[in-house]
């Protein structure tokens, strides 16, 4: 994913620079779709994501101005959209569900056949495990641009994809090494 | 035999070299059970990428277009200062009255007709670039209040577009009527400042 998203994108980033409407238009238009994929990744609803999506535009609407151009387009918005999505989950403070499967797979034998395909068990992840998975594993961050967007430390997102990983290999019924 | 953990398998995966990374690859070497762990986690990872991408189901840009224009509108204005409101006020309430139209039947074309008048207008106005501009007392006093008549209306419109379709449809209509006179209003006040200053 990068700037190829959106056709003469020098152009139009100097013309959103100015405020044009029709430019900062085209922006959204090219990139609403991996923007509120990687929102909706990482909170819990889709009311959610689409408040994060709305955020990062207008952000990126404030703030083209001071887009230097020294990585790509996609690569700025991206990091406007994670953190926003990560904003917006410590604001929630949602129930940490994983945590709560924890306890009921402990009490329950007929869990340990449990299988489950893999967007479900994305979805039973805690919101800060599935962040830190979806910016790790598949949009490429490392562990110390997480804990930076996080305010927490790189072990801390190290910690948490070993976690996570370990709960996915469960909740998907991956045999686990004897 | 101590097998490796996921931190451990993990840690595999990332470039550089942590401490006891070469033992865990002495051992991964010779172990086939933590092979297939890692071959596994390369799956789970690979999948991950693969799961479809989610796309919104409504459009969010007319409300988050809507909100920064209000916020320009309201920082531009800040600018400008709050001195002589009286006599801004009186050529801003002109404006509404002649421009404010009466109930009518309201049909989409007329609402997109009105914003597209609205952006012609605004993209006009940019020409002029008003915010680099140096204005007399009078003129700043006019152009501000009709920006903040604009901001205000930028506001209402925000509210507007998030009602039921059916209720809003005429409010819209007034509303974007109304900025096209305002914004009409506010053109005039910079293209006569231009003339008289010869630009």
């Amino acid at each position: 994913m990068d700037s190829s998203l959106i056709a003469d994108a020098e152009t139009v980033v100097a013309r959103a620079r100015t405020g044009d409407p029709e430019a900062l238009g085209a922006l959204y238009k090219a990139f609403q779709v991996p923007v509120y994929n990687i929102a909706r990744r990482i909170c819990r609803t889709t009311e959610d994501a689409e408040d994060v999506l709305q955020e990062t535009f207008f952000e990126v609407c404030r703030s083209i101005g001071r887009y230097r151009e020294e990585g790509s387009l996609w690569g700025w918005i991206r990091t406007i959209a994670a953190s926003k999505a990560l904003m917006r989950i410590r604001r929630n403070k949602y129930r940490d569900t994983d945590e709560l499967h924890d306890e009921v797979v402990g009490r329950r034998q007929e869990d340990s056949h449990l299988r489950m395909d893999l967007e479900a068990a994305l979805e039973r992840l805690s919101e800060t495990s599935r962040a830190v998975v979806w910016l790790h594993d598949v949009e490429g961050y490392t562990h110390e641009e997480i804990a930076t967007m996080m305010g927490k430390t790189p072990s801390f997102s190290k910690s948490q994809l070993a976690r996570a990983h370990a709960r996915l290999r469960q909740w998907l019924g991956e045999e686990v090494a004897a | 035999m101590t097998h490796l953990s996921m931190d451990t398998l993990l840690s595999l995966r990332e470039p550089g070299t942590e401490p006891g990374v070469a033992a865990a690859h002495e051992h991964l070497n010779e172990c086939s059970l933590c092979q297939a762990e890692l071959h596994r986690l390369h799956q789970r990872v690979a999948r991950l990428k693969a799961l479809p991408t989610l796309r919104p189901s409504r459009d969010r840009w007319p409300e988050t277009a809507a909100r920064f224009r209000a916020e320009r509108l309201r920082r531009r204005t800040r600018r400008v200062g709050f001195a002589g409101l009286a006599v801004a006020a009186s050529v801003a309430l002109a404006v509404t009255v002649v421009d404010r139209p009466q109930p009518v039947e309201t049909n989409p074309n007329q609402i997109n007709q009105a914003m597209e008048r609205s952006q012609a207008l605004e993209s006009a106005l940019s020409e002029y670039n008003p915010e680099a501009r140096v204005l007399d007392g009078r003129t700043a006093r006019i152009a501000q209040e009709l920006e903040d008549r604009i901001a205000l209306l930028d506001r209402q419109l925000e509210m507007t577009e998030l009602s039921p379709k059916q209720a809003r449809d005429q409010e819209l209509l007034q509303l974007w009527r109304e900025r096209v006179g305002l914004l009409d209003a506010l053109v005039d006040v910079h293209a006569t400042r231009a003339s008289n200053a010869g630009l």
